[in-house]
């Protein structure tokens, strides 16, 4: 088994049924898993913020920064990769916020309603999603079952 | 002794910063101190020279023709930059081992530390707040207060947590009523007995409350702000997650908008790895130790 870590601004891809996609430490940070069970190529993403108009040169550098160059990507990649678009099964985990936050700071909200409208428009579902809070979260995928499981201080729990 | 007590008692025996650390404050703070000033300062001491020229040397940089003296260095990369090397070089081996009692592993303070310093320099600039150098070491310094709670914290992390869920107090808040005190003041007292400036001191105390700050200044809701984007964007997280609270009157004071904190963390991200690396292997500054008190 090779567990391929997907840091900060980061996404990986694989259909090795013996390989584990994890990322760490998801604050506002939006985690999001795709899977097609039948092929099983699958890929991770970890975006940190909603959109890349604020720097599109990061976006150049680093496409995995934002959700609006981060998730067409992925997508493209993991469908590269043999997974077909219409049985893709989407997870996503992360968009925490400090406590009692104002909405205008608030990433995190934002992170996930962005992700929304983008996978909406492209007629994809969200199969399940554990969002929100003030806690942080680390997200894991395994290829083989397409099994996610978030894990937080308190619990790990399947997704 | 009650344990508010035992644990300020603890801050004596904390380690103490070369005296560089005082001598550079000093001539970052004088507006009239040129490249010359800093960059004397910093050749005084052959480690932290060393460390200067390896960070302006290194991969991240890519200049053709290496950087061979502090001077230089300062010529082509600017007085701030030199200082945030330096004094983040001078302040890493305060920072950099794991703290059992907040669940943060090796380096994850420091990470956490460093990523808010960077995100305070970014503030800085994006909102043209004078004494840069000066907010970016408070910011550096604005947890340490961890390092001498976290030995108290397992025995009372279960009691804390339970207030936190309970009556929906932050984190910190908690600390202070189960232990007395808390992280932040700590560290303010820590500053204190290193002599530090009163700014620094001021922005590691009130970093998470700085609407209750005697004279709340810009420094202090930078350091406040720069922590809670840090926080969120998951910059080295430790057991009290994202428990605390983000002060909506610092942001007003600041004028702060949602296209700021995004430009700040698309910055802070891209520095961040760059430059982390720089800091391991580093040798300590071997400059003359303080004595406090």
């Amino acid at each position: 088994m090779a567990l391929l870590v997907v840091g900060i601004s980061d996404y990986k891809i694989s259909n090795n049924p013996e390989d584990v996609l994890i990322t760490y430490s998801l604050g506002s940070c939006i985690g999001m898993t795709v899977y097609d069970p039948v092929t099983k190529a699958g890929g991770m993403i970890h975006y940190m913020l909603p959109l890349s108009k604020i720097a599109p040169d990061k976006a150049v550098a680093k496409p995995a920064m934002f959700a609006d160059t981060g998730v067409p990507e992925l997508l493209k990649q993991v469908i590269a990769l043999g997974g077909s678009k219409s049985r893709l099964i989407v997870k996503v985990a992360g968009g925490s916020q400090l406590m009692d936050q104002n909405k205008i700071f608030n990433i995190g909200e934002r992170n996930f309603l962005v992700l929304r409208k983008l996978l909406w428009k492209n007629n994809i579902m969200i199969k399940a999603s554990d969002v929100g809070g003030v806690i942080s979260r680390t997200l894991r995928l395994e290829l083989g079952a397409g099994q996610v499981t978030i894990k937080s201080s308190r619990e790990e729990v399947e997704l | 002794m009650n344990m508010k007590d035992q644990i300020v008692a603890r801050i004596t025996s904390f380690p103490t910063l070369p005296v560089m650390a005082n001598r550079l404050l000093r001539v970052i703070n004088d507006t009239e101190s040129g490249i010359s000033d800093t960059a004397k300062v910093i050749q005084y001491d052959p480690a932290l020279t060393a460390n200067v020229l390896k960070a302006a040397n290194s991969a991240f940089l890519g200049f053709r023709s290496p950087v061979n003296s502090i001077s230089e260095a300062a010529f082509r990369l600017g007085t701030k930059w030199i200082f945030q090397i330096a004094i983040s070089s001078l302040i890493y081996s305060n920072l950099k081992n794991p703290i059992a009692g907040y669940e943060l592993g090796d380096e994850k303070l420091w990470k956490h530390s460093l990523s808010v310093a960077l995100m305070s320099e970014s503030l800085c600039s994006l909102l043209r707040v004078r004494d840069a150098g000066t907010i970016y070491t408070g910011a550096l310094l604005h947890d340490m207060g961890k390092i001498v709670l976290g030995e108290f914290m397992a025995s009372h992390f279960d009691e804390i947590q339970s207030r936190v869920d309970g009556r929906g107090i932050s984190f910190e808040k908690a600390e202070e009523e189960v232990m007395g005190i808390d992280h932040a003041e700590i560290g303010a007292l820590i500053a204190e007995s290193w002599r530090f400036p009163g700014i620094i001191v001021d922005c590691v105390r009130w970093h998470h409350n700085p609407d209750e700050a005697p004279n709340i200044t810009p420094a202090i809701d930078i350091v406040h702000i720069a922590n809670s984007i840090s926080l969120m964007e998951g910059f080295g997280f430790g057991r009290d997650e994202l428990q605390h609270h983000f002060s909506d009157n610092s942001a007003k004071r600041m004028n702060i908008t949602s296209n700021i904190i995004e430009l700040a963390v698309s910055q802070t991200v891209m520095t961040l790895e760059d430059i982390e690396n720089v800091f391991k292997e580093m040798p300590a500054s071997k400059g003359v130790r303080e004595v406090t008190k």
